[in-house]
């Protein structure tokens, strides 16, 4: 039977095997180049019979697999394309194959399997994850008490790659910075220095800055019992402690601690019972000479809703700020980022996302991460046209709609015609260029028919747009300056 | 009335597999990132994108392999962070459609619920985060550093490769003609492409005509004429 099959409809299961080279001895690696050369020469002369456009759309996917007595396997995407290829270009492929190698009897064509899961942070290497943050495993068992429903679980282990290394110090953060790394050297607490409270905007470093700590005191004394759990966490604990009239569970998770550290403290503000809960925790703690280190978005003396003996607690001790970030630490945190992705990141693409996001570090290393991956996914040169193209939504308020008078009138403006030549009958070619590259804009940018965007022009025919956008195509591949024009309209029009 | 009664099942139940996913340049990088799975930067994803561009089909892909929980947006809202709890205790990922609904506390808490567990949240909306107009400042932050992703409107070869897929979900053949036609005269959208598709499979049906030119096009001209 000398025709290519799609063998298994609805029976995608019996046929996902897939032979590999692995362990194939010398032999059969030669024997896999020839193959691969041959799948070369037959899709060259696909290409040839059946245009490019088509080779790219059905073949564009599909892998070689394995010749085995006789059989030829072949890899489609989806099974949509598998049954395409069998139908309409079974009998070519198998022509082909057996013009370049009798072996083969018949050509099958299969679907690829699905992707094993790659192993996290395979393709970025930025600080390592931790373990808790990356794999696809059930929860970590709860740590001491368990508080009955909705009791989330505390975090074990700071986050690996929160360390005072990876912190990147400059004006705005020196402080904090200083001021962390010396309460996490101290044996014992300094009452002037107890609590720790780091204030500062969303995403700049308040996590980072008590992960950092939390790691140095693991080292020097694994024993440390530290306590690291945010605001809400405590208040929802709290909640369900009195809903559960299971106080003393709640109150036995503090009193063993060495270190408490509470993320986002004005979270507590407002919640009066919560608040003096937390007011009680803190005392006590205090008085054991433990040590507490606090992170929120203001300082003590702003705090709304907030009872003043808290107010003068939270500010009693050390009190140290993260500004705002300059241009001068953003670059350089996106330099220490950059260095630690396998892909190399060019220095002109770094000043421009430290110039344009400027809001947080937490922002900023979301887009330096777009970037790179987006490079890696898409095999992409990171340029700042792409990094522009990537971060469209971050950088742009909105995507506009463009409309066909706003492309008519941007391209008549660009190649200084008058408006009226959009849809005037002359066929001159200074006219009818501006006029072709409107129609391929309007056919780009907006979801109009081409019908309807003939409409718009002088009422042409919908072959008219199909032969406009055609010419611009390929215009756009010989001519270098017709390329420009485009995009420049392109993004002129898109702002 | 001369027409036939038909049942309007409106449309078949689409297929979500990830081998009946169509692939081109406008959601390669979307299903590229649903492939690195569980290796983001984040733990949360943004998938978005116009109607009828693939976003749900990319998040059913997503969700088999995740075993994720699919939601609304909107059935966040009036959710206790201990419900939240018990939900992110229960999946380790879960899929958020319509997800610019979802009330912002409740969406914060779910996302950090989630970070602490090492789980994920595929978030599926129109715009992404970063349009949304998000009050909270921690959420919209936490938002705004997780990668999104944008599925583009379909291009000419997408579009005819919606179509034959809308075809062959409710078995019906048309030829390469046919195709090319409504691709050149047809709004350019996938949401279009299962509309067109749904009504030539009506008109086909009530007046026994077979899928040609000239019902594309009067089916084409019925339709502009409703809108």
């Amino acid at each position: 039977m000398n025709k290519i099959q799609a063998p298994f409809k609805g029976d995608n299961n019996a046929t996902y095997e897939m032979n590999t080279v692995a362990g194939a001895d010398m032999e059969e690696m030669a024997g896999r180049k020839e193959l691969e050369a041959h799948w070369v020469r037959v899709c060259d002369r696909l290409r040839k019979e059946i245009g490019d456009k088509a080779f790219k759309t059905w073949f564009g996917e599909v892998e070689l697999g394995e010749l085995k007595a006789g059989k030829l396997r072949l890899y489609a995407p989806t099974r949509f394309v598998r049954d395409w290829v069998g139908r309409h270009y079974g009998d070519r492929v198998l022509a082909y194959w057996q013009s370049v190698n009798a072996e083969v009897k018949n050509v099958e064509v299969n679907l690829v399997p699905p992707p094993a899961p790659r192993r996290p942070n395979e393709i970025i290497a930025m600080p390592p994850v931790p373990s808790s943050q990356n794999s696809h495993q059930p929860p970590m068992p709860r740590m001491g008490p368990s508080i009955g429903r909705g009791a989330d679980e505390i975090s074990q282990t700071p986050e690996a790659r929160y360390t005072f290394n990876n912190f990147v110090v400059g004006k705005p953060n020196e402080f904090a910075y200083a001021a962390a790394r010396n309460i996490s050297e101290q044996d014992m607490p300094l009452p002037e220095r107890n609590p720790l409270y780091i204030f500062g905007g969303v995403g700049l470093g308040k996590t980072h800055l008590m992960h950092a700590i939390w790691h140095v005191i693991r080292e020097r004394d694994p024993k440390t019992r530290v306590l690291y759990l945010t605001a809400e966490s405590f208040v929802n604990r709290f909640i369900q402690a009195l809903r559960t009239k299971n106080t003393g569970q709640f109150k036995e998770l503090f009193r063993n601690v060495d270190v408490l550290m509470v993320d986002d403290v004005q979270f507590i503000c407002g919640k009066e019972a919560s608040q003096d809960e937390f007011f009680f925790t803190f005392n006590s703690l205090v008085e054991q000479n433990k040590q507490i280190i606090l992170s929120s978005e203001k300082p003590p003396s702003e705090l709304q809703d907030i009872e003043e003996r808290m107010r003068s607690r939270l500010g009693s001790g050390l009190v140290a700020d993260i500004h705002s970030s300059t241009y001068e630490l953003r670059l350089s945190i996106l330099q220490t980022k950059a260095e630690n992705a396998r892909v190399p990141v060019p220095v002109n693409v770094l000043e421009f996302l430290a110039h344009k996001i400027s809001t947080n570090i937490r922002e900023l290393e979301g887009a330096l991460n777009r970037v790179v991956a987006h490079g890696q996914l898409i095999g992409r040169e990171i340029t700042v046209e792409m990094a522009q193209d990537v971060l469209h939504d971050l950088l742009r308020q909105a995507d506009r709609k463009v409309t066909v008078d706003e492309i008519q009138q941007r391209v008549a403006a660009h190649y200084n015609i008058k408006l009226a030549e959009m849809s005037s009958p002359r066929r001159a070619r200074s006219v009818a260029r501006p006029r072709q590259v409107a129609m391929y804009l309007a056919k780009q940018l907006t979801t109009l028919s081409l019908p309807q965007i003939g409409k718009r022009f002088g009422n042409r025919d919908h072959t008219t747009v199909m032969h406009a956008v055609r010419k611009i195509e390929e215009l756009k591949v010989s001519d270098h300056s017709i390329a420009e024009d485009v995009e420049l309209l392109k993004r002129q029009l898109q702002g | 009335m001369a027409n036939q009664l038909i049942l309007d099942l409106a449309l078949p139940p689409p297929t979500y597999a990830r081998e009946d996913f169509v692939l081109a340049d406008g959601n390669r990088e979307a299903l590229a990132w649903i492939d690195r799975w569980p290796d983001w930067p984040a733990p949360a994803l943004s998938l978005n994108g116009p109607s009828g561009c693939g976003k749900t089909h990319l998040g059913r892909i997503w969700a088999v392999r995740s075993h994720a929980v699919v939601m609304e947006g909107s059935d966040l809202v009036g959710k206790s962070v201990a419900d939240l709890t018990d939900l992110a205790a229960a999946t380790p990922a879960i899929l958020v459609e319509e997800a610019q609904r979802a009330p912002e506390r409740g969406l914060f808490h779910l996302y950090n619920l989630m970070r602490e567990r090492g789980g994920f949240l595929l978030l599926i909306s129109p715009e992404p985060p970063a349009r949304w107009s998000i009050v909270l400042p921690d959420l919209a932050s936490r938002l705004r550093a997780a990668p999104a992703v944008s599925v583009s409107p379909p291009d000419d070869e997408l579009l005819g490769s919606i179509i034959l897929k809308q075809l062959a979900d409710r078995q019906l053949h048309a030829g390469a003609g046919v195709v090319q036609y409504l691709v050149s005269h047809m709004e350019r959208s996938a949401e279009a492409a299962r509309h067109v598709v749904a009504a030539l499979d009506r008109r086909a049906l009530t007046e026994r005509r077979e899928i040609d030119r000239r019902l594309a096009a009067d089916v084409l001209a019925d339709l502009a004429g409703a809108s």
